[in-house]
């Protein structure tokens, strides 16, 4: 085996687990923006999408169109429900206490997953199954829906903060919650719609993640989302979508040249994404595409 | 217009204002002066609702509006300009004016709210030269412009003026008081808050003079422009700002 001949497959499927991390990333972001707090129960809300999926459409047998759209809806009200008896009691406490309480919830999220859904592994339905041959490489159609998906989702993201006046009154929280309560912003309001946005982004990457769904897969997710989020610059939509294609394409070029010409074992993968955080947060704490954190006294 | 009595708000276990009465005739300028840390913010801010108030009382316009929440207290007619200016640096200058029309609904008043746009704009014409600019781009004067046209922009009744004149050369504070002159001689009513007692008192009808977290005098500007404490304390010299250190000195 050659490692350039494998290029072209590692690409893809760098690319293909990119697009989730993206979604996972953006969730990251709209949070943080808006209430200035690291959900670590984000990808808690990934595994809410696969799993309610799995639920509805496989035992259910409710028809995709329709057992999809539900799972997301639900995986928003949990966003919402989380926002209202967890962050929003603890709106006077402080950042760090309210991040904590996120750890707190992603926890709970996970005990109760492992309640509902106590196998291993759930097979969550592809849109549409099947594989297709590229020149080089081999992906599955529902490569094809994650690659869509994701960059409709980024840009009706993109246009919702910067031409709708929802989005620009969350991204006035996030440039200056101080002035934006003094133009009559609710705040709060704006903290609940962010966590039902990063949900709904949350639980769509865990079901198009397919095809398999478990209780444990919030922590991996989680951690790749975070790790893309913040290699990107925290914050920034343009960012999140960098870091998560660099953690993607790095987390199969890196073992794949180290398998196929050193000849060294693959189990490295997930260690790149630790690495890779570690070196972005030493070299360039604002990530790739941030501006850092100016502050004026 | 604006009324408060016997108002208390507490920083911690720190009492920053004590007991403290307030009114702000209708179609009036009304000043408080006072040096650093006499509480003079911190009364703006419990009037928004910024700050809870622990004693007291908040009426306006005949309504208690003690310790509403920010936004409702926007919604009736009091636009808060703070201290600092705290405009949306990274955003567009006119995206910051549209912001200060949050409350507005687009779909009932949106050709109201772009006349206003093009009020301010004329009241500010640097702003519609720069309005594709990033706020925080502006210089101080500009930004301060900014401030005061994002809090037309919620076409308020009243408006809270926290220390326009902080930072900015004295050409810049006279163009601003000038433009607060017009903006109330068009029928606003202002509570101004001011470290620089001269040039507050010169443009207001009556004034409050505050002093840890009390009011301690008050009369018609004119008169307390004469008075001789006033002349010795807060016009010229600034020797006597240390003596206010902090919140809840005795004096």
């Amino acid at each position: 085996m050659d490692f350039l001949g494998n290029c072209p497959q590692y690409i893809a499927n760098g690319l293909a687990n990119g697009c989730i991390y993206i979604l996972v990333a953006m969730g990251f972001n709209i949070v943080f923006n808006s209430t200035g707090i690291i959900n670590f129960a984000q990808g808690e809300f990934c595994m809410f999408g696969g799993l309610l999926a799995y639920t509805l459409a496989a035992s259910l047998g409710l028809p995709l169109p329709l057992a999809i759209p539900l799972a997301l809806a639900s995986t928003a009200i949990i966003g919402a429900a989380m926002e209202r008896l967890l962050v929003y009691p603890l709106r006077r406490a402080g950042a760090l206490v309210a991040i904590i309480a996120t750890i707190g919830a992603s926890i709970f999220f996970k005990s109760l997953g492992r309640v509902l859904w106590p196998k291993e592994a759930y097979k969550v339905p592809e849109f549409t199954a099947g594989n297709i041959s590229l020149p080089g490489a081999t992906v599955s159609r529902q490569f094809l829906w994650v690659f869509g998906l994701t960059i409709l989702s980024v840009t009706a993201v993109y246009l919702f903060f910067n031409h709708t006046k929802a989005g620009k009154a969350m991204r006035a929280c996030s440039v200056n919650r101080f002035a934006a309560s003094l133009v009559g912003i609710n705040v709060m309001r704006m903290s609940l719609y962010s966590f039902v946005l990063a949900a709904a982004l949350g639980g769509l990457a865990g079901l198009i993640n397919a095809p398999y769904a478990s209780y444990s897969m919030g922590l991996f997710l989680g951690v790749k989302g975070f790790t893309s989020a913040v290699v990107g610059g925290l914050g920034n939509t343009f960012g999140a979508v960098t870091g998560g294609i660099v953690l993607g394409l790095l987390e199969e070029l890196i073992p794949g040249f180290l398998t196929v010409v050193l000849g060294v074992s693959t189990g490295y993968k997930d260690a790149v994404a630790a690495i890779l955080l570690i070196a972005v947060l030493l070299l360039r704490p604002q990530g790739i595409l941030g501006r850092g954190v100016v502050e004026k006294v | 217009m604006l009324e408060v009595k016997g108002l208390s708000a507490f920083y911690g276990n720190i009492e920053a204002l004590r007991a403290v009465d307030l009114w702000a005739r209708a179609g009036r300028i009304t000043t408080i002066i006072g040096a650093n840390g006499a509480g003079k913010t911190t009364l703006l801010r419990a009037i928004s609702g910024l700050v809870p108030v622990r004693y007291g009382e908040v009426r306006y316009v005949g309504q208690n509006i003690t310790n509403l929440e920010p936004h409702r207290i926007v919604k009736m007619g009091i636009s808060h300009v703070p201290e600092g200016r705290q405009v949306f640096s990274s955003m567009r200058v006119e995206d910051n004016l549209l912001l200060g029309a949050y409350l507005r609904s687009r779909r009932r008043s949106g050709g109201e709210i772009k006349k206003d746009l093009q009020m301010v704009y004329d009241v500010f014409p640097v702003l519609e030269e720069r309005k594709d600019q990033m706020a925080g781009t502006l210089s101080g004067g500009e930004q301060q412009m900014l401030a005061i046209g994002r809090a037309l922009m919620s076409k308020p009744r009243l408006l809270l003026l926290d220390e326009p004149s902080m930072g900015l050369a004295p050409l810049v504070i006279r163009d601003i008081f000038a433009c607060l002159k017009r903006l109330h001689d068009e029928g606003l009513t202002l509570l101004l808050v001011e470290q620089d007692a001269q040039i507050a008192l010169s443009v207001s009808d009556y004034g409050y003079v505050m002093r840890a977290g009390k009011m301690r005098m008050e009369g018609e500007a004119r008169e307390l422009l004469g008075r001789e404490e006033i002349k010795s304390l807060y016009l010229g010299e600034e020797a006597v700002e240390g003596e206010e250190g902090g919140h809840g000195d005795k004096i």
